[in-house]
């Protein structure tokens, strides 16, 4: 696609007037905002400029919900067991896997090997390898794939994010879900297309930027929004005190009443738009609290994610993201603070998995039970893994490690109950079949239909892609 | 294939594109093409990611960035052969029928459209000319043409050239705006405020030329000039008050921002201006203003969290400095070439590095080790600024403690040698001079502690080694040293020494060289933005091959030419224009304009958008009566958001203390900047979180920004304050409420329709909270302000909702 971004706000702004009347504004994405400049009275989303057309082919999945364990969990203690570790635990790492590596918090010490905290055993009809700090997420391991030789360019939490995010540790870039809304646009009026949503708990619980879910270059509209568990769920959604529904409502009717009177006179389409937003914003009232209030869900379905209305927990997130999904959300979001495990280990395991471990598998099951999985793609993991090296702050624990560590994708189109890829004995090296963070990229994009060598956006004289200029592949193995 | 074959297929294709071309010109007209606006902008885009500058992605010898290159001789045939549509090879290719011989080849996903193919085809027919790429040439003032001139309309060389641009396209000038929206227009662009109904009213009364340049000269000396000047600086350079990394820890900076604010007021020359920031430590005898300003080299986004790798930083901190500089000054994108040689663009690998190296010398890797998760945090070297009166105190105090303690030490040897009630008296006078010393020592420490600190620039005495990275891996120790250098391609910086950070500031500002003259063009055009809407070369951030060349060029020209004949006075320039009939232009887009001009690239009329995030802020608390704008510069300012919108910051956890007195009310500008969490309401009306150099935000209409709107409790206030202020006014009238508060909110009356509006608004909500004694009093007991007891508080309750609905009309928060 070929939309130029320097133009794409004026078209928003001033050739435009159809889009918020006709498809509600934070729906519809860029494709069609560039097609109304070919005055098109039909224009539809994915109809680009030059004729080529998003989705570029049939998508196998209508959204995404990412679930991204902030900090950095271990593959050794989760998908990957490594018996050599428990036969070498406690010798020096040998000089061969580490010589030129970069180190975070080791840097300078001496590094020893550090055997696995737990057990592994093999499950469902496929037989894949579960750690036992993951009783609940075994259940699903014909649904899962999981990659065990994931790498990425990263070593430090902030920069690892924004480069699993935006494929780059330069700022101003977008992330996925914006590109991906941007792209597709979402099939909801009432709510935003790209939604975030955060829990905490584990240890020392990382930072997490609201860059992470920046529109960077492309529209502002695009950006993820934040749902948050207390307060108002989305910033002054809700009316100030002693403001009634129906006062708002008289309000913005004459607001718009006004605008539209003056604009008779200035012939301004941002005027139109204006009056369009208003209306959404009205609409997201109401949209936002019934999103948030579990009061219609089965008391087995707030049971089977463990979710105690408004707590804040990844559990109730995870039933919000199938609310979300249900309501036409097309990139969902969620992060869980507290994977970071520089010591401490097999108590924050239990804590982390503790939280997020049966909210996964519901949220898997209950998109199966309500014959959602097959177009929905569910992806968990962190920033990056952890090192086969003992780290000791505050009993046993690992550094950072991005040169091997685990994945997995459930959903339309993926294989299930398979592990694609390895690392080498001691889990340092992802060794067979690497998948690069733009990997993932390319396949998410392939999975909605995209294909992401011709997803482009001019920006600053180039055109940017999602997945860089480093070559990035679909990783077609791992797809049904 | 057979070869025999496998020729007479590609003759056959050559021989059709030929025809196809051929028929493509008989639609085409007559019209001259331009080969920098037109057909590099084709090529740059298709072809010079294989044919261009990198030599690392080049597939083949033949380069199309190059006139020699591209008209050279290849073997028997060249891509270009000026007149020789048929000969040129460069035509057959992009029209090849054989996939595999069609360029630009499928695989890059480019693919040139007929109408691009058409316009290849007419400038190789029209002669194939190739002047040198427009940005990086030295370029004449042009004398204002005389038809235009002598037209009629506009007042000078400005009004000239955009009419001569309009002629081009057969378009006429739009007619001038009325008194009301120029008089709107005008503060707004010069102070970023809205004007009062009073200064309205002034203006109207008598809007003559004179009394029009008597306000240009007086917003022009506001210190809110300064304010609004700086709001766009700032976005540049990516100010902010937050280190942006990790925790994103508060840091200490807001002196430069005050420095930024009082250098526009006072006119500083724009060389001066370059030259303190990225060098005021160098200058001799540096004062306190010029150390403050050096800030800038400290602007970046910094780091200390654990497990980082200073070397990976340090190339970091290093690229970033580059971006932004090149970005700032040169409107170039040097930072493509951080891993290769840029695609588009001459900039090497090694000028990136070269420019980096001007920055080796500054003093900036301490806070790895001693960076502290306190806020502010800790980033030496700082430096503690003390106002002029408290300075002066200090003095005065400091002297007053030192004579003081000459006195103890007199008296104490004098006690000594004293007896009996003698000594005790001694004692007794000694006791109240340390009682006194003390209470001097507080209030030394009590008026220091009103100073701040700031980040600056200090030098190290050896700068860091810098040498190429290759492919920009920081782990890669085997590339050259490079010495600090300019771009290759722009002329050099002769000296027998190393050259610093004050050569690199005159190089950009030296007009008598081609740098100097690139520097007024990008900052001429970026003013004209801030005046018009839009650059006379739309890309604002990118005066490269992959930009846009202005549609007007000898209008650039000569606004460059005005900066540099008047030794870079920004102010000047600015009457310039606002005092043109370009400016004063209606912002009404007629249907011709819409479809021959939709951009408004050649400025046939003004521009209308919604008001920057700062300025919707800035305007509802104006209009209101709320807006503390008496302080200019200081501290920054911490109002209402949402509570536990930090909650996702750590190192440490963050509780955001809104400011709860006048503070609170300060202007935009002045708002807390946090980089990873920016104030929700700025954020939803596209501030950008200063990451990066942000030369144009995105202007976006969103649901979000219309909730913050209507909700955010401090525009709420607002709409309190000025419901109170309509009822104070009106003394119950409605029309006549209605009347004060639309002409306080548009600098107009309105009309009868509009009127009706509202008092329908007012009639309804008063029905409503007269029912609701409730709800009257959540509005207003809950609210950021409490407002003073009134006869009728549904009746204010009901001029709240009728102030909200003023505030939030499209009229209010759009500059026309």
């Amino acid at each position: 696609m070929n939309c130029p971004i320097d133009k794409q706000s004026e078209t928003i702004n001033k050739v435009n007037r159809r889009t918020f009347l006709t498809r509600g504004g934070v729906g519809l994405g860029s494709a069609a905002l560039c097609s109304l400049l070919s005055a098109d009275a039909s224009a539809r989303p994915g109809t680009l400029v030059d004729g080529e057309k998003l989705p570029h082919f049939p998508p196998r999945i209508k959204r995404v919900i990412f679930l991204c364990m902030a900090g950095g969990p271990s593959h050794l203690e989760t998908f990957d067991f490594k018996p050599e570790l428990i036969r070498l635990h406690g010798q020096p790492m040998p000089d061969s896997y580490t010589q030129g590596q970069p180190i975070a918090q080791l840097q300078g010490q001496s590094l020893k090997i550090q055997q696995p905290l737990c057990k592994f055993s093999r499950h469902g009809e496929s037989g894949l390898e579960f750690s036992d700090f993951l009783p609940w997420q075994s259940k699903i391991a014909d649904d899962v794939c999981v990659i065990r030789s994931m790498v990425t360019e990263q070593i430090n939490h902030d920069p690892a994010h924004t480069f699993m995010n935006t494929g780059t540790a330069i700022s101003g870039r977008p992330s996925m879900g914006s590109w991906v809304t941007y792209g597709l646009g979402s099939e909801t009026e009432n709510l935003p297309g790209f939604v975030v949503m955060t829990s905490v708990g584990g240890r020392n619980p990382q930072p997490i930027a609201s860059r992470q879910w920046a529109s960077g270059f492309l529209p502002s509209r695009f950006q993820g929004v934040e749902f948050n568990a207390s307060g108002d769920p989305v910033h002054f959604v809700k009316n100030p005190a002693g403001i009634s529904r129906q006062t708002q409502r008289r309000l913005i009717d004459s607001v718009n009443q006004l605008n539209r009177h003056r604009n008779q006179l200035t012939g301004n389409p941002e005027t139109d738009t204006r009056i369009a937003a208003y209306e959404m914003a009205f609409r997201m009232q109401t949209a936002v609290p019934e999103l948030m209030d579990f009061r219609d869900e089965p008391e087995h379905v707030l049971k089977m994610y463990g979710a105690k209305p408004g707590d804040g927990s990844f559990a109730s997130n995870c039933l919000l993201a199938r609310r979300l999904a249900e309501r036409g959300v097309r990139f969902i979001q969620l992060y869980h603070r507290g994977w970071d495990h520089h010591g401490g280990l097999k108590k924050y395991m239990d804590i982390c998995c503790g939280l997020t471990d049966q909210p996964t598998w519901a949220l898997i099951e209950d998109l199966k039970q309500r014959d959602m999985l097959k177009d929905t793609l569910v992806i968990w993991g962190g920033e990056f893994g952890r090192t086969p090296m003992f780290q000791g702050k505050g009993g046993v624990g690992r550094d950072h490690h991005i040169k091997g560590f685990s994945m997995w994708m459930a959903g339309g189109g993926i294989r299930g109950g398979q592990a694609y890829g390895e690392t080498d004995d001691l889990g340092y090296h992802a060794v067979k079949d690497i998948v690069h963070v733009r990997d993932m990229h390319a396949t998410l994009l392939h999975m909605l239909g995209i294909h992401h060598e011709r997803f482009t956006v001019p920006f600053q004289g180039l055109d940017m892609k999602l997945t860089g200029v480093e070559p990035a592949r679909v990783i077609k193995e791992i797809l049904t | 294939m057979p070869y025999l074959l496998r020729q007479s297929v590609f003759f056959c294709l050559v021989f059709w594109a030929i025809l196809s071309s051929a028929r493509a010109q008989s639609v085409s007209s007559t019209e001259r093409l331009s080969f920098n606006r037109q057909v590099r902008p084709i090529l740059s885009n298709h072809c010079f990611q294989c044919h261009g500058p990198d030599e690392e992605s080049r597939a083949t010898d033949l380069r199309l960035d190059l006139k020699a290159s591209a008209m050279g001789d290849l073997g028997g045939y060249r891509a270009v052969v000026p007149g020789h549509v048929d000969q040129s090879e460069l035509i057959s290719r992009i029209q090849h029928m054989d996939p595999d011989q069609k360029m630009p080849p499928i695989d890059t996903g480019k693919r040139l459209t007929d109408r691009e193919i058409q316009t290849l085809t007419q400038w190789i027919e029209q002669g194939a000319e190739w002047p040198e790429f427009w940005a990086y040439q030295p370029f004449p003032k042009h004398p204002a043409p005389s038809t235009e001139a002598d037209s009629g309309w506009g007042n000078g060389w400005i009004d000239a050239w955009v009419l001569r641009g309009l002629a081009r396209q057969g378009l006429q000038p739009s007619r001038r705006t009325d008194p009301t929206t120029l008089i709107r227009r005008l503060h707004f662009d010069l102070t970023g405020l809205p004007p009062n109904p009073e200064q309205v009213r002034a203006f109207l009364k008598n809007p003559s030329e004179e009394t029009y340049q008597q306000v240009v000269d007086q917003l022009l000396a506001s210190p809110h000039y300064g304010e609004r000047m700086a709001m766009y600086w700032l976005d540049l350079v990516r100010y902010a008050d937050t280190v942006g990394y990790h925790g994103d820890q508060d840091h200490n900076i807001a002196p430069y921002r005050s420095w930024v604010i009082d250098a526009f007021n006072r006119n500083m020359p724009f060389d001066q201006f370059t030259q303190e920031q990225l060098a005021g430590d160098l200058l001799p005898d540096p004062t306190l203003q010029q150390q403050i300003a050096t800030g800038y080299n400290r602007l970046l986004q910094t780091t200390h969290e654990g497990g980082l790798q200073p070397k990976e930083y340090r190339a970091i901190y290093a690229a970033d400095r580059v971006r932004n500089v090149s970005s700032v000054w040169m409107g170039g994108t040097l930072g493509c070439a951080q891993c290769h040689d840029h695609k588009y663009d001459p900039y090497t690998s090694k000028d990136f590095y070269a420019m980096s190296a001007f920055f080796a010398d500054i003093d900036d890797e301490q806070h790895f080790k001693v960076g502290t998760n306190a806020l502010p945090t800790r980033r030496p070297p700082e430096l503690l600024v003390i106002g002029k009166k408290d300075r002066r105190i200090l003095d005065e105090l400091s002297a007053k403690v030192r004579s003081a303690e000459q006195e103890r030490k007199s008296l104490e040897a004098k006690a000594k040698t004293l007896e009996g009630n003698d000594r005790d008296a001694a004692q007794q006078e000694l006791d109240s001079l340390n009682a006194q010393i003390k209470s001097w020592q507080d209030e030394l420490r009590k008026t220091e502690s009103r100073g701040q600190w700031t980040m600056v620039t200090r030098a190290l005495s050896k700068p860091r080694i810098s040498r190429v990275l290759p492919r920009g891996n920081w782990l890669d120790e085997t590339g050259p040293e490079v010495q600090p250098a300019v771009p290759e391609f722009l002329e050099s910086i002769e000296l027998d020494r190393r050259a610093n950070r004050l050569d690199l500031a005159e190089w950009l500002t030296n007009t008598e060289q081609l740098s100097g003259k690139l520097t007024a063009r990008v900052l001429a055009n970026r003013i004209w933005f801030l005046l018009m809407g839009s650059g006379v070369s739309p890309s604002l951030d990118d005066f490269g091959g992959q930009g846009k060349p202005p549609a007007n060029p000898e209008l650039l020209d000569n606004l460059a030419w005005e900066l540099i004949e008047n030794n870079w006075d920004i102010k000047e320039l600015i009457r310039k224009i606002v005092t043109s009939e370009t400016y004063r232009q209606s912002s009404i887009t007629s249907a011709q304009q819409r479809e021959k001009d939709p951009y408004n690239q050649l400025f046939g009329r003004q521009d209308r958008y919604r008001l920057p995030a700062e300025t919707v802020r800035d305007t509802v608390l104006s209009v209101s009566g709320l807006l503390n704008s008496q302080e200019i510069g200081g501290r920054s300012a911490k109002p209402f958001q949402p509570e536990g919108y930090y909650q996702h910051l750590n190192f440490p956890a963050r509780k955001y203390q809104p400011h709860v007195d006048q503070r609170q009310w300060r202007r935009g500008l002045y708002i807390h900047w946090q980089r990873q969490f920016l104030h929700p309401t700025l954020k939803s009306l596209d501030a950008p979180s200063r990451e990066e150099c942000t030369a144009e935000r995105p202007r976006s209409n969103t649901p979000l920004a219309a909730l913050a709107l209507l909700n955010d409790p401090s525009f709420l206030a607002a709409a309190q304050v000025f419901a109170q202020r309509i009822l104070t006014e009106t003394k119950g009238d409605i029309r006549t409420g209605v009347e004060y508060a639309f002409e306080a909110a548009t600098s107009r009356q309105p009309d009868e329709d509009e009127a009706r509006i509202l008092e329908q608004l007012f009639r309804q909500s008063l029905l409503e909270y007269q029912s609701d004694p409730t709800a009257v009093k959540n509005l207003l007991s809950r609210s950021l302000i409490q407002p003073p007891e009134t006869a009728d508080d549904a009746e204010l309750a009901a001029w709240v909702t009728v102030a909200r609905a003023l505030l939030n009309l499209d009229e209010t928060i759009t500059r026309n």
